[in-house]
C-alpha cells in the first residue's frame, strides 16, 4: 500500500494513522493510514459496506475510533473532537432538516447552531438556488432539493475540511455544478474535501488523491494523477 | 461560541416543531385526560383527592411526552447533524429542557382548569400558588427527563426503561408536589416540601447536563 | 488468586459463625420470639445493597472520568450483586414482617426507598443489555449509576416525609432497642456478610475481566 501524498504532519489537512472502527465485533473499518495536504480533494471509494461513511463518520467526530488516531488541521480527533468540528462539516446521506420547518428557519437553525446567527441567510439560498422555496417547509421538497438545502448548512459554516457522503444523490445539472463550486471554493479558501461516492466519474477530474476501501481496509492509497480510469474501476470495486 | 444563543435556538427550534406538529402535547395532553376521568371516577372526585390525581397524572404523561424530545431528532434523521454542531453539548441539554419546561407547563395549566371543573376545587384563588409549585416540580420532571430521553435513545426496550427510570428517580417531585398543592388548596403548612422540590431541582440541573453530554458523546 | 481464597475463607468461617450464633446461640426476642432471628439476615442484606450501590457509584465516577475497563467491571459486578441483595433485602423485610406484624410489606420509608433502588440497579443491568454497543452500555450503565445514587436520599426523605402527616411512622425493624447480645450478633452478621460480599465482587469482577478480554480480538 503506498503514500505517496509527501507532506509532514503538522502541515496536513487530514492525518489518519491506522484508523479503525469496532461496532460490537465486527471492523467496519481497519488499519486506515493516510495524510492528506491542504487544498486538495480526496476521493474515497469502494463497494457498499467497505466503511466509506463510517470512515467520514470518524473524521467528522460523530464516532470515536477504536482503533489507531487521526488529526484535522493539526487537532486530534479525539482529545480536541470540539475544534475538529469547528473547522469541518459533514454532508451525510440524510439532509439533517426538520420537515415542519422552512427551509429558511431550517438554515437560519444552522446558522445559529454554527455560532453564526447574523449569517446572510438569503444569500445562502440564492447561492444554492433555493430561493423559490425558501418559505416552504422541508416536507413537500425533492430528494434533491433537500440535498441542496444540506449543502447549503455546510457551506456557510466555511468549513477547512469538507466531507461529502454520497453528495450527488437526486441533484440535476446545477446541483452538480453546485457540489463542484462547494469543493473549489473550500480549497480556494485553503481547505480540502474528501468526497466519498460511488459516481467516481464525476470527481476524477477534480480528485488530486484516491483512497480505495474494500471490507473497511485500504486497498489504494495515492494521487490520481497515476491512476488510468480502468485502474478507478477496479478500485471503486474493491479490486487492486 | 455563544452557549445561551445555541440554547435558545434549540429551544426556539422544538418548540416550533412542536406548534406546528403538535405531537407531544397530544399525546401526553390525552394520556393525562384520560387518567384524570379514570382515577376521578374510579377513586372518587373529592377534593382532597385532586392534588393527588392531577400529580399521577403528570406523572404518566411526562413518561409519555419525554421520549419526543430525542426521538424527534431521529426521526427527522437530524440527530447526527445535530450533534455535529461544534460547541459543548450542553447548550443542546439547555434548550431542550427549556423547551420541556414550557410545553409540560403548558399542560398543567390546562390540568389545572380541568381539576378545577371535574373536582370541584378552587384553582383561580390559588391560581398563582398552583402554577408557582407547577412550575417547580415541571422543572424537576424537565430536567432529570431530558437526560433520561437522551439515555433510552439508543437502547432497546426504549418504552420500558422510561417509566421504570423516570418514576423512582422522580418520585420526590411527585410526592411534593402533591402535599404542595394540597397545602395551597386546603390553606394548610407546606412543611419542609419546597426545601425538597428546590434540592431536588437544584441537584438535577447541577448534575444532568454534565451526564447528557456523556450520554451524547457518540451519535 | 491468593487474596481471593483467603477472602472467600474468611467469608465462609465469618458465615459459619454468624449462622451459628444468629440462629442458636443468641437468645430470642422478648417481643417477636425466634422471628427476630431474620432480622440477623435482613439488616446485613440492606446493608449490603446500600454498600454495593455506594460502589457501583464510586466506580461509575471514576470509569466516566479515567475510561478504564477495570472500573466498569466493578461497577458492574456491584450493581449485579446490588440487584441480588436488594431483592434478598425486601424478601427477609417481607419474611419478618408477615408473623411479627402480620403484613408482607409496610409503606415504611426504608422499604419503599430500598424498592426503588432495586427498579433502579434493575434498569442499570438492563441498560447494560439492552445496548447495542458494550461500551456504550457501559457508559450508560455509569450515568444510572450516578443519578440513582445522588438521588436516593431524596427519594428516602421524601417517602418518609410524604406519610407522616397521615400516620404515625412506623416502628422499622431497625430502631428497636437491642440487648448487649443480639446486637453482638448482629455485628457479627454484618461482617459476615460484608466480607461475603466483597469476597462475591472480588470473584464476579474477575469474571467481567475475563469475559471482556475474550472478546477482544
Amino acid at each position: 500500500m503506498r503514500n505517496d501524498l509527501d507532506v509532514s504532519d503538522d502541515l496536513s489537512a487530514v492525518s489518519a494513522r491506522g484508523l479503525g472502527r469496532r461496532f460490537s465485533l465486527q471492523w467496519a473499518v481497519r488499519d486506515v493510514t493516510f495524510v492528506l495536504p491542504p487544498r486538495s480533494v480526496l476521493l474515497v471509494v469502494g463497494p457498499n459496506a467497505s466503511g466509506k461513511t463510517t470512515l467520514l463518520r470518524l473524521l467528522a467526530t460523530a464516532l470515536r475510533p477504536t482503533d489507531g488516531g487521526g488529526s484535522v488541521f493539526g487537532r486530534d480527533l479525539v482529545r480536541d473532537a470540539n475544534a475538529v468540528r469547528v473547522l469541518t462539516a459533514f454532508v451525510g446521506t440524510s439532509a439533517g432538516a426538520y420537515d415542519l420547518l422552512t427551509v429558511r428557519e431550517n438554515l437560519a437553525f444552522a446558522a445559529a447552531m454554527r455560532g453564526r446567527p447574523d449569517a446572510p441567510v438569503a444569500t445562502w439560498l440564492d447561492r444554492v438556488g433555493l430561493t423559490p422555496v425558501a418559505d416552504d417547509p422541508v416536507r413537500v421538497l425533492s430528494s434533491g432539493m433537500k440535498r441542496r438545502l444540506a449543502l447549503a448548512q455546510a457551506w456557510l459554516a466555511a468549513p477547512r475540511l469538507l466531507l461529502l457522503d454520497e453528495p450527488y444523490g437526486g441533484l440535476d445539472r446545477d446541483g452538480l455544478a453546485l457540489v463542484a463550486e462547494m469543493t473549489e471554493d473550500t480549497t480556494r479558501r485553503g481547505g480540502s474535501v474528501v468526497i466519498a461516492t460511488h459516481e467516481w466519474e464525476r470527481v476524477m477530474n477534480a480528485a488530486d488523491a484516491l483512497l480505495a476501501l474494500a471490507a473497511g481496509r485500504p486497498v489504494e492509497v495515492g494521487p490520481v494523477a497515476q491512476l488510468t480510469a480502468a485502474d478507478l474501476a477496479a478500485a471503486a470495486a474493491g479490486r487492486r | 461560541m455563544n452557549g445561551i444563543l445555541r440554547a435558545a435556538a434549540v429551544a426556539r427550534k422544538d418548540l416550533r416543531v412542536e406548534w406546528r406538529g403538535r405531537q407531544t402535547i397530544t399525546a401526553t395532553g390525552m394520556v393525562a385526560l384520560l387518567m384524570i376521568l379514570l382515577l376521578g371516577f374510579v377513586v372518587g372526585s373529592e377534593p382532597a383527592r385532586a392534588a393527588a390525581i392531577l400529580w399521577v397524572a403528570m406523572g404518566f404523561a411526562a413518561v409519555l411526552g419525554i421520549p419526543r424530545v430525542t426521538q424527534g431528532e431521529v426521526d427527522q434523521q437530524a440527530l447526527e447533524t445535530l450533534l455535529l454542531y461544534p460547541g459543548s453539548r450542553e447548550h443542546l441539554y439547555w434548550g431542550k429542557c427549556a423547551a420541556l419546561t414550557v410545553m409540560l407547563s403548558a399542560l398543567l395549566i390546562a390540568l389545572l382548569v380541568l381539576l378545577g371543573v371535574l373536582f370541584g376545587v378552587d384553582v383561580w384563588d390559588h391560581a398563582g400558588a398552583l402554577v408557582g409549585v407547577g412550575v417547580l416540580g415541571v422543572v424537576g420532571l424537565s430536567a432529570i427527563g431530558t437526560l433520561l430521553a437522551a439515555l433510552v435513545l439508543h437502547v432497546r426496550g426504549r418504552e420500558l426503561l422510561m417509566p421504570l427510570l423516570l418514576l423512582p428517580l422522580a418520585l420526590p417531585v411527585v410526592l411534593g408536589c402533591v402535599r404542595l398543592t394540597e397545602a395551597i388548596l386546603t390553606g394548610t403548612a407546606a412543611g419542609l416540601w419546597p426545601a425538597v422540590l428546590v434540592s431536588f431541582d437544584a441537584v438535577s440541573v447541577l448534575v444532568c447536563p454534565i451526564l447528557f453530554e456523556v450520554v451524547m458523546e457518540e451519535v | 488468586m491468593r487474596t481471593q481464597t483467603a477472602l472467600g475463607a474468611a467469608a465462609v468461617l465469618l458465615l459459619a459463625a454468624a449462622v451459628y450464633i444468629g440462629l442458636f446461640a443468641s437468645p430470642p426476642d422478648a417481643f417477636e420470639g425466634e422471628y427476630v432471628r431474620i432480622m440477623y439476615a435482613h439488616v446485613p442484606n440492606a446493608w449490603v445493597a446500600y454498600l454495593a450501590f455506594a460502589i457501583t457509584f464510586a466506580a461509575s465516577v471514576l470509569y466516566l472520568w479515567k475510561r478504564r475497563p477495570a472500573y466498569d467491571h466493578v461497577a458492574h459486578s456491584a450493581t449485579e450483586l446490588g440487584v441480588l441483595f436488594t431483592g434478598l433485602a425486601l424478601a427477609t423485610g417481607s419474611i419478618w414482617g408477615r408473623p411479627v406484624w402480620g403484613t408482607w410489606w409496610t409503606w415504611d420509608a426504608r422499604l419503599v426507598t430500598t424498592a426503588m433502588l432495586f427498579l433502579i440497579y434493575t434498569a442499570a443491568l438492563l441498560v447494560r443489555g439492552l445496548s447495542d454497543d458494550p461500551l456504550r452500555g457501559a457508559r450508560l450503565a455509569a450515568v444510572i449509576g450516578i443519578v440513582g445514587f445522588l438521588d436516593v436520599p431524596i427519594i428516602h426523605y421524601s417517602v418518609a416525609w410524604f406519610r407522616t402527616l397521615h400516620q404515625p411512622a412506623s416502628i422499622a425493624p431497625g430502631s428497636l432497642k437491642i440487648a448487649p447480645p443480639m446486637l453482638l450478633a448482629l455485628m457479627l452478621s454484618l461482617l459476615a456478610f460484608t466480607v461475603f460480599f466483597m469476597y462475591l465482587l472480588r470473584l464476579r469482577t474477575n469474571l467481567a475481566r475475563l469475559e471482556a478480554g475474550g472478546e477482544m480480538r
